[in-house]
């Protein structure tokens, strides 16, 4: 099937799902603490929009949640970008060969993809010169935001699928099984 | 998809640049004012609310811990007489440590701020505090509380900043510990909720469980000196190494900020 286009009403809910998502992981997310860690739930709009729509909406859907996060982080301005942006593009491909029958194919996506978002954030901000990145607790905060994206992972694709619009039911009327 | 990540590299090289970094540190710092306010509303609707659950679960605890309040409001009652007594011995020891020309903090100008939320980011050692450049907070100043020093401002909006811990993975901190305080180290963060290491100690320095460290005024330290830092947690002592192991941890408790101080103090150029 050939992919839909991002409208311009898409692309109007898409930022109003990324400041949701803002006001929610700055003011909810963060007080949630597991052993000092908190949910990185703006990870879940790429790995969505990747797994609902492709690579290039995914690209999209990071880049824009990362810059808007970035804003308001003490990090490297333009990080979350990029790995949100990569994050997208890896999920959509790799995604758009997977079978969408299997029980619990979104957390599952959302596990993977949280776990190697975080690593490589971790990785680019250490190149970056940002060494105290490596210096966390890599294993506490992987297994923390992974499992916390997979819980959420099927809320989240529900509102980025709407918010992607008719963009995202190509792949999604496929037998997704959100 | 290159051209965002083209765009993204742009973004990050723009902040990395010293030439360039005020303008992305200026779209942060707008950024920063716009969403202060939304923040505040959120939690004051949503703080209620958490509160009530926390006391439905915790509500044992919660009776304890008033009760444990009020015992130390006795004590405090108590002490109270005694306080005129200790005020004397306080005034004595300032103008002592005048007259020997140490530096002590209360000669200079601080900024109380509560903080606001415990770090925003996973990846570094952070909090953020309710003022900002237009309460007198700026870059670079040192910020104590809760026992001792926290850490330093990295960040300020017009009425917030966000405060890099002594324990981060970045911080570095030049102290002084030992009789006269006539032995220097390093304190080297090793990122959020571990010990902190003090570096350059040689073998032999006489250093023990439980001894102080405060900050040192030598040439090119980013803090006030007598500012205490940390205490010492372990000493081991490697054959043939070029210096002692020593670990340390913060005197201010980091995990419990409500308030902290924000002194107006920058290093001289």
């Amino acid at each position: 099937m050939e992919p839909v286009a991002v409208t311009g009403r898409s692309a109007a809910r898409l930022v109003v799902v990324v400041a949701l998502f803002v006001v929610v992981q700055e003011t909810v997310a963060i007080k949630l603490r597991i052993a000092g860690i908190h949910p990185e739930l703006m990870l879940l709009v790429p790995i969505a929009a990747g797994t609902a729509a492709g690579p290039r909406e995914g690209a999209i859907a990071g880049f824009v949640a990362g810059i808007a996060i970035d804003l308001l982080l003490p990090t490297p301005f333009g990080l979350t970008a990029l790995v949100g942006c990569l994050t997208g593009v890896g999920v959509g491909r790799v995604t758009g060969s997977l079978t969408r029958e299997i029980p619990w194919f979104s957390g599952l996506v959302a596990f993977t993809a949280s776990a190697g978002a975080v690593i490589l954030y971790a990785v680019l901000g250490a190149v970056l010169g940002q060494e105290q990145f490596l210096r966390v607790d890599l294993v506490a905060l992987v297994l923390v935001v992974a499992v916390t994206n997979a819980v959420l992972a099927p809320f989240g694709m529900r509102i980025v699928r709407w918010a992607l619009g008719p963009a995202a039911h190509p792949r999604s009327a496929a037998g997704s099984s959100w | 998809m290159l051209i965002l990540v083209l765009l993204s590299l742009s973004v990050i090289t723009l902040d990395q640049s010293g030439r360039t970094h005020h303008i992305t540190s200026g779209i942060k710092s707008l950024a920063s004012d716009i969403f202060s306010p939304i923040r505040s509303g959120v939690n004051g609707i949503l703080d209620p609310i958490g509160n009530v659950f926390a006391g439905a679960v915790h509500y044992d605890s919660v009776v304890k811990e008033n009760h444990e309040l009020q015992l130390t409001l006795g004590r405090i009652r108590l002490q109270d007489d005694a306080r005129g007594f200790q005020l004397r011995q306080l005034t004595q020891l300032q103008r002592l440590l005048a007259e020997n020309h140490l530096p002590y903090l209360q000669q200079l100008p601080t900024v109380l701020a509560e903080q606001t939320d415990a770090g925003s980011t996973n990846y570094a050692a952070t909090i953020d505090i309710d003022k900002g450049r237009d309460d007198g907070v700026d870059v670079g100043m040192p910020v104590i509380g809760a026992g001792g020093l926290v850490g330093t401002v990295t960040f300020a909006a017009h009425h917030s900043a966000t405060v890099t811990l002594v324990t981060d993975g970045s911080s570095k901190v030049g102290v002084s510990f030992g009789s006269g305080n006539a032995y220097t180290a390093t304190l080297d963060g090793q990122g959020p909720g571990r010990s902190l290491n003090a570096d350059f100690v040689a073998p032999g320095t006489p250093v023990r469980r439980g001894e102080r460290m405060y900050t040192n005024d030598l040439a090119g330290n980013i803090f006030p000196g007598g500012i205490p830092v940390a205490y010492v947690t372990a000493v081991h002592t490697t054959p043939g190494a070029s210096q002692e192991t020593v670990e340390v941890q913060p005197l201010a408790d980091l995990g419990a900020l409500a308030y902290v101080e924000v002194v107006q103090w920058s290093p001289s150029p």
